[in-house]
């Protein structure tokens, strides 16, 4: 195996102890001496103590005016354990989300980005209230004027939201999959989508195959919805999310999915 | 010895990592399968290890649904293929910085934000440029010469200094250069202005476009369509001219990008 792609020693160093990490992980927040760390992290003297030897030996950290500093390069590797952490806390928290999911149609890109979307919502239908999932995105698209959509599957309301959404000026920017084009289109009224066309409001982008992802950019929140892996569209789940990161995130995923109509 | 509950908490804090990182096997395992599903014997041919331990390995990767057996294959899950691409991002962001290990470690990164640090992997292919005692200015010379052939350019440019300007006007007096965006910060545009040449040649000029920053952001960087260039200070505030790293390929531009984004987005910055 190419060394230089496999977990190196210095990786193994730093995460085979919990008590280096959390070291590592307050010297990075402010410079501390050993009493300082002790208090904050409740970790006894001596283990402090001997760690600190270490991690300064391997030059991880630095002493200076009684004050231990992370190196630069150290909040580097750091930071990229901790954003390693982070992937792996947020494949744990939405577990029922990823799990027996399909995921071929996320780009490369976003998953290694998926930390992106570490402060979003998993909203999940309950008995009480199946169209929880549903009516939630409703709600988010009724009060944008921009919005961009992957729709892999034709909801009955969607023509009638759509419809809405051009008569009061807003635009529309859409990916559907072949097989529900003419449906999808036959279902709005003629003169609002004609009018919409023309003035650039409505941008509807055919997808050749079955697509596997059901996104929604609009104006304070993003949703994102995934299918099985035996082929059926989870009703049941989605992330929301309305900060930068995540819309971000979708933006970019939503041009890597277009890039794929273009060719 | 560190009380229970403290070491409950810090295992509960970095088991998710702990197990898979600090296990060459188990990390190797998703490694090998990460690009096809691999049977018994592909693996023991690929590792050079054991039945026994293979199998002791999947079966731990197993029971925490990172992978699954089908029919003879072992492939990874849903779980599987997030957690092991960040894991090769980690360990390209690793190799990046390992790879230009001088640069990072003498400079201030202090304006590099953790949102952009985390996607250092991007630089993968950039090289670290140096001056030395016979070649004093040969990271400059090296900057020029990357820049004269760009069509558009857009720099941080946090000190004021004569030769960069004059380079510059010189530039799109040759016509080469099609646009420039520049983010200076106020003192820079107040210097720049005492100088008729350049408020005459620079500032006036319509290909020219200057952002000023309320924020003295400590980094020099310079992108195109085809190249960046990052240059930094040292921890005692001084600039450093002596080195810089340069790349010239997709992903380090689109590292570039994503750092002048996140000003943008961040900080009040004003068109001239």
């Amino acid at each position: 195996m190419d060394k230089n792609k496999d977990i190196n020693n210095d990786i193994k160093f730093l995460v085979k102890s919990e008590i280096r990490l959390k070291i590592l992980s307050e010297l990075n927040k402010q410079p501390n001496n050993i009493r300082g760390i002790v208090k904050k992290t409740k970790i006894t003297y001596s283990s402090v103590s001997s760690n600190i030897g270490k991690l300064e030996k391997k030059n991880y950290i630095r002493k200076t005016n009684k004050k231990y500093y992370v190196t630069p390069m150290t909040e580097v590797y750091f930071n990229s354990i901790m954003e390693f952490k982070q992937s792996v806390d947020l494949i744990n928290t939405y577990d029922k989300f990823w799990d027996k999911h399909n995921l071929n149609q996320l780009s490369i890109e976003s998953v290694k980005n998926i930390t992106d979307l570490k402060d979003s919502e998993m909203i999940e239908t309950t008995p009480i209230d199946i169209f929880k999932t549903h009516n939630t995105i409703k709600e988010q698209i009724m009060q944008s004027e921009n919005v961009k959509a992957i729709f892999p599957y034709l909801h009955p309301e969607y023509p009638k939201l759509i419809e809405e959404l051009l008569n009061n000026q807003g635009s529309i920017e859409l990916i559907i999959p072949q097989s529900i084009f003419k449906e999808f289109f036959l279902r709005i009224d003629r003169k609002t989508r004609k009018m919409a066309e023309n003035n650039g409001k409505l941008k509807v982008h055919e997808y050749k195959d079955d697509l596997n992802l059901y996104l929604t950019l609009c104006d304070k929140n993003i949703s994102l919805g995934l299918f099985k892996n035996d082929g059926s569209f989870d009703q049941n789940r989605i992330l929301i999310s309305d900060n930068h990161n995540s819309n971000v995130w979708a933006s970019e995923l939503f041009e890597h999915v277009k890039k794929q109509v273009a060719k | 010895m560190t009380n229970i509950e403290t070491r409950q908490e810090l295992t509960d804090e970095f088991s998710g990592i702990k197990y898979i990182l600090s296990s060459g096997m188990r990390s190797r395992l998703l490694l090998c399968i990460y690009k096809n599903p691999k049977n018994l014997d592909d693996l023991r041919h690929d590792l050079k290890k054991p039945s026994a331990t293979i199998l002791h390995g999947l079966k731990e990767l197993e029971t925490i649904n990172l992978v699954k057996k089908v029919k003879k294959s072992y492939e990874l899950t849903s779980n599987g293929y997030l957690l092991t691409t960040n894991m090769i991002k980690l360990i390209d962001n690793w190799y990046s910085v390992n790879k230009t290990k001088d640069f990072w470690n003498n400079h201030d990164l202090s304006d590099l934000p953790e949102e952009v640090l985390k996607n250092i992997y991007l630089l993968k292919d950039a090289e670290c440029v140096t001056s030395t005692t016979s070649n004093l200015s040969n990271a400059f010379n090296r900057y020029l010469k990357l820049i004269s052939d760009a069509n558009r350019l857009k720099i941080i440019l946090p000190i004021y200094s004569e030769n960069h300007f004059k380079y510059l006007t010189e530039l799109l007096e040759k016509n080469k250069l099609e646009s420039l965006d520049l983010v200076i910060n106020k003192k820079i545009l107040d210097s720049l202005k005492k100088h008729e040449l350049f408020t005459e040649n620079f500032l006036q000029n319509e290909k020219v476009n200057v952002i000023c920053s309320n924020r003295d952001l400590k980094l020099f960087l310079t992108y195109s369509d085809d190249f960046m260039s990052l240059s930094l200070f040292f921890n005692d505030g001084h600039y450093d001219d002596s080195q810089i790293l340069i790349a010239k390929d997709e992903n380090a531009v689109k590292w570039a990008s994503s750092l002048i984004n996140y000003y943008k987005w961040r900080e009040t910055w004003k068109d001239i």
